[in-house]
């Protein structure tokens, strides 16, 4: 059917406005899944063939010290298949220049005997030598201090000072994503790194020799963490268990594995709106092409087509559209794909993470876009069936000749111009294609809100947690649970301190019937005025004398709320063989955006652990300009592990959310063009309809402008209704959303603001303002003497 | 002449909501092969609907039709679809050319459907179009326009040629003109032929004329003598 093709070719080239917008929709929807499809396979496998590869280990394990040469016993505890002693130390980097804390994490490693968990890929450089004071750094480290092999580092190691030189860089699969702490939010590999250093040279340098302080098992094939753990617990509690990990909790694993179940869950979802915004103007499109060429059908009907060959040659129109679409979707989200996952290495250390040329996640995509593209496409031509020739030949009988519902409402109705009447009476008269826009609309509408929501999320972040919940100005980390006394005095005593806070940090398990959580449970005192528990309307709340306050995404995760009971057990706990922990009461549930914990009071902390009064932190409330003095005192003390500025934390998670903010615009934008392609099918499909209409009214002397609102009319009342409905899809857009990017590090609160409303009401009658603008362009050029002239 | 076309009591009812028309009353009729027929009538008296009919491009309500004394009446829609495919041609008073398809495009289009199409080149010749075979709808006149109609009907060398006011938006010169290449076909070419119009003056052309009126046929006349149409005028 060569003609049939020019027919469709020429057609599109008349309309090509409204396929372009069709196509750039389908693109956005394609992009996105291509794109991110090709970096979560690629990060999924990445992090499984180096698991492998690596004997990622299955538990990690933190202990006061453990006897070196008793590390081998372990391997008798039924499930464990192998374990490692290892050395960790927290160590600060001596720099002359610099007044900024920098860290290394030291890992010591046996480098004659490859340990088999957690084995090293060793990236530049060669192996340290036994004995030697020889490191290899993690990559990330080397580039961002421009570090060369061969350089020096000077290291202050329980207080004395050691130098160590870089032989090389290596990547262990326990440090995919660095963090010194979880607080820490994102890597910062200018300030903190790994060292892997020779067991035999760091057993040296440390006062405890003989024992590790750090262990990694794995486990037999098919046995479950949770069936070892307590036999761990058993044969560890004498030597200081800190805590037990399991590799799902480890904090590297639990981001990397929990980021890439969001992008999975992103690419599957996000494209669906696009593709269904797309099959929304297909449809609609399609059937006014038909209803435009009636007669067409007709005459190709009369003249012996078969209607498969009529409905075929209709198909063409969204099979064309999503095959250009699902091409260049394809291509724009495999192209994207490699700086995406540039973009991904800068956070995940994954050795193998790379992007290629993927011809599945193309062939997957043009799928998708056929089957959106052929389904609006059926549903949109399927009047040609109905259609009888000697019918279609005919004018079509007008929809309804009643009055609309929104008519009977008299005293809105007589306040309308004649304009607004007609362009609303049509939203009532084609009640599909009205309601197909309102969804649009709506799903626009709801997209922009995420945008919205996410400026609220870095307000919460930055101003709830950084001003209204930490109002501490240095907090003061300690190596080991501490007497509280005699620190807490002599840092009162510094010179501009004003107020000190012990703060208790307790690593725990918490249980409410099967299920349990692994976290730190923070010991307060009553009167804290430098780290506030806030409701969700941001007023104070009381640490309570007894019991235990939990935040929300915890109390959602253990399923329990204010009244039940939770068992909490602590490795730091004094408690007789054979008792497990204690249960204790929900006082309440509250709000917490950065990080996971559980609230006691302070003296109820430690009445709970029965090790007397101790803390793991102070928190310090100072003049500014005494921090960075209090800092050079106290950083080389051996009990203290790191001192804090909040003010360069905020300055760390402003950063962070700076580069959230590309994405949030990104989306806005994404989800303008989708409103405005929306708006622009349905403005030309206007004027295509009535285009007699709009011309009697241009020759009865009305400007273009004034012509204009019955498009404007018709358009501003789907959009009300699209907001309406946009409504509860926003919010339960957020909850999903909320519910999906919280994990142990943050929680995003579901709520949404009416700012976050308002601006996305804004935004999305932005994107209705400029598609009216195209539309009045075309009424201003409208032939309204030869369009009158002609039959219709 | 052989029969080509038979009805026997043909009822047409149209249903708008509960509203019910009754368009055709009953009409009995018969079609020989290679007549020149024009079916005259008023505005509403069902000449449309009985062509439409005989077109194959509504059924009949109630009656039967038969062509080469094969029954229309109780065929389903892909052979009434294949009926019209291979052997009716139709032109409309409003040509209804495909707006984006060139002259030739247009003539080519119903090539690509027939068993035994004629050339379009001869035939776009045939009704004095060669020149203008390049041409979209909107840079013809309007005979020149009615004349790719014709041309796309009878490219596919139909049996049955049906005309829906041919002439009716054409002036006299443009619309005889058309005329003339209707009758050439009938008479060169031996396909039946048949108009309808409320023009009393085409009637002259005809073998016969049925008079249609309030949905009946009130009678059918012979011309014994038909008029070429350079004779007529109106």
């Amino acid at each position: 059917m060569v003609m049939l093709r020019r027919k469709t070719w020429r057609d599109i080239k008349e309309n090509k406005g409204v396929y372009l917008a069709c196509i750039v929709v389908i693109v956005i929807g394609l992009m996105i899944y291509t794109s991110m499809s090709v970096v979560v396979e690629n990060m999924d496998k990445a992090q499984k063939d180096f698991y492998s590869e690596t004997h990622f280990a299955d538990g990690f394990i933190s202990v006061t010290g453990y006897p070196e040469n008793k590390v081998n016993a372990l391997t008798f505890i039924p499930g464990v298949d192998q374990a490692e002693g290892r050395i960790v130390k927290d160590v600060r980097i001596v720099d002359q220049q610099k007044d900024s804390n920098r860290y290394l994490r030291m890992v010591s490693t046996s480098m004659t005997n490859s340990p088999k968990i957690n084995e090293l890929r060793l990236m530049t450089g060669h192996l340290p030598t036994d004995n030697q004071s020889e490191i290899l750094v993690d990559p990330q480290f080397f580039a961002a201090n421009h570090l060369s092999l061969g350089d020096s580092i000077n290291v202050i190691l329980e207080g004395k000072q050691a130098t160590f030189t870089v032989t090389g860089t290596a990547q262990s699969p326990e440090f995919i994503y660095i963090m010194r702490t979880a607080q820490d939010l994102y890597p910062s590999p200018e300030d903190f790194g790994i060292a892997y250093v020779p067991l035999s040279s760091l057993k040296t340098l440390v006062k405890e020799k003989g024992q590790v302080n750090d262990l990694v098992v794995t486990l037999k094939s098919g046995v479950n963490f949770d069936s070892v753990k307590e036999s761990l617990q058993t044969v560890l509690k004498p030597y200081g268990l800190q805590s037990i990990v399991p590799r799902k909790d480890q904090t590297s694993n639990a981001i990397l594995t929990s980021e890439i179940t969001n992008i999975r869950s992103m690419a599957k979802t996000l494209p669906v709106v696009f593709l269904g915004v797309a099959a929304i103007i297909l449809y609609t499109m399609l059937r006014r092409l038909i209803e435009q060429q009636r007669v067409a059908i007709g005459t190709l009907k009369a003249f012996g087509f078969t209607n498969q060959e009529v409905v075929r040659h209709y198909l063409t129109y969204p099979l064309l559209i999503g095959t250009i679409g699902g091409l260049l979707g394809g291509l724009s989200g495999v192209a994207l794909s490699f700086p995406l996952t540039t973009l991904y290495k800068q956070y995940f250390a994954l050795p193998g993470l790379k992007s290629e040329f993927s011809v599945k996640y193309l062939l997957v995509g043009l799928f998708l876009s056929l089957s959106f593209s052929l389904v609006s496409g059926i549903r949109g031509s399927l009047d040609i069936l109905r259609l009888e020739p000697a019918q279609a030949m005919r004018p079509p009988a007008p929809v309804n000749a009643s009055k609309t519902s929104i008519e009977k409402i008299k005293w809105f109705w007589q306040r309308l111009s004649s304009q607004a009447q007609m362009g609303i009476r049509d939203v009532f008269r084609t009640p599909t294609r009205s309601i197909f826009n309102v969804i649009g609309i709506a799903v626009v509408f709801s997209l922009m809100t995420v945008s919205w929501s996410m400026q609220n999320m870095t307000n919460l972040l930055t101003v709830v947690q950084l001003e209204q919940v930490q109002t501490y100005d240095v907090k003061l980390s300690l190596a080991h649970p501490t007497a509280t006394g005699a620190t807490k005095l002599a840092l009162t005593h510094e010179v501009g301190v004003s107020k000190v806070e012990p703060v208790l940090e307790v690593p725990v398990t918490l249980r409410s019937s099967w299920l349990k959580k692994e976290v730190s449970l923070m010991g307060l005192s009553k009167d804290s005025s430098l780290y506030n528990i806030l409701d969700k309307n941001g007023h104070r709340i009381e640490v309570p004398n007894q019991g235990i306050l939990l935040s929300e995404h915890l109390a959602k995760t253990l399923n329990v709320k204010t009244g039940d009971v939770i068992n909490v057990e602590s490795p730091w706990r004094r408690e007789p063989i054979g008792s497990k922990g204690e249960n204790l009461l929900v006082q309440g549930v509250v709000p917490q955006y950065v990080g996971l914990n559980a609230f006691m009071e302070e003296k109820e902390l430690q009445r709970f652990l029965r090790q007397g009064e101790i803390s793991t932190s102070m928190l310090v409330k100072m003049d500014q300009s005494e921090v960075g003095r209090i800092k050079s005192k106290y950083r080389n003390a051996s009990n203290v592990t790191s001192i804090e500025s909040l003010k360069d934390t905020g300055d760390k998670i402003r950063k962070m959310l700076d580069s959230f903010g590309f994405t949030t615009w990104l989306l806005a934008i994404l989800g303008g063009i989708t409103g405005f392609a929306l708006i622009y099918n349905s403005s030309i499909i206007s004027l295509s309809e009535r285009k007699r209409e709009l011309a009697s009214l241009r020759v009865l002397g009305m400007t273009p402008r004034e012509v204009l609102r019955v498009i404007t009319s018709e358009q501003w009342t789907l959009y009300a209704f699209g907001i309406l409905l946009g409504i509860p899809l926003a919010y339960g857009l957020e909850i999903g959303m909320a519910q999906a990017m919280s994990n142990d590090l943050y929680s995003l609160p579901a709520e949404l603001p009416p700012v976050a409303l308002l601006g996305a009401a804004v935004g999305t009658a932005f994107s209705v303002l400029v598609a009216q603008s195209r539309a009045y362009y075309k009424i201003k050029s409208l032939p309204y003497v030869e369009i009158l002239a002609t039959r219709d | 002449m052989d029969i080509l076309m038979t009805g026997k009591g043909l009822h047409k009812i149209y249903r708008t909501g509960e509203v019910e028309i009754e368009v055709l009353k009953g009409i009995d009729f018969q079609i020989f092969q290679g007549e020149f027929i024009v079916v005259l009538g008023q505005s509403g008296s069902g000449k449309t609907t009985l062509l439409n009919i005989i077109g194959g491009m509504t059924k009949a309500s109630t009656g039967e039709l038969y062509y080469k004394e094969q029954p229309l009446h109780s065929v389903d829609e892909y052979h009434l679809t294949l009926y019209r495919r291979n052997e009716v041609g139709f032109v409309f008073q409003n040509y209804n050319l495909m707006p984006n398809l060139t002259s030739y495009e247009n003539v080519r289009l119903a090539v690509e459907i027939s068993q035994s199409p004629l050339n379009v080149q001869d035939v776009l010749s045939e009704v004095g179009l060669e020149a203008w075979s390049d041409h979209f709808p909107s840079q013809l006149s309007g005979g020149q326009q009615q004349r790719v109609a014709i041309a796309r009907a009878i490219v596919k060398n139909p049996e049955l040629l049906l005309c829906d006011e041919p002439t009716g938006a054409l002036d006299i010169k443009t619309g005889i003109q058309v005329l003339i290449a209707l009758q050439k076909l009938n008479r060169q070419y031996h396909k039946t032929v048949i108009i309808i119009t409320h023009n009393v003056e085409i009637a002259k052309m005809a073998d016969r004329v049925f008079y249609l009126k309030d949905g009946l046929l009130e009678s059918v006349k012979i011309n014994e003598q038909p008029l070429s149409p350079e004779e007529i005028s109106w």
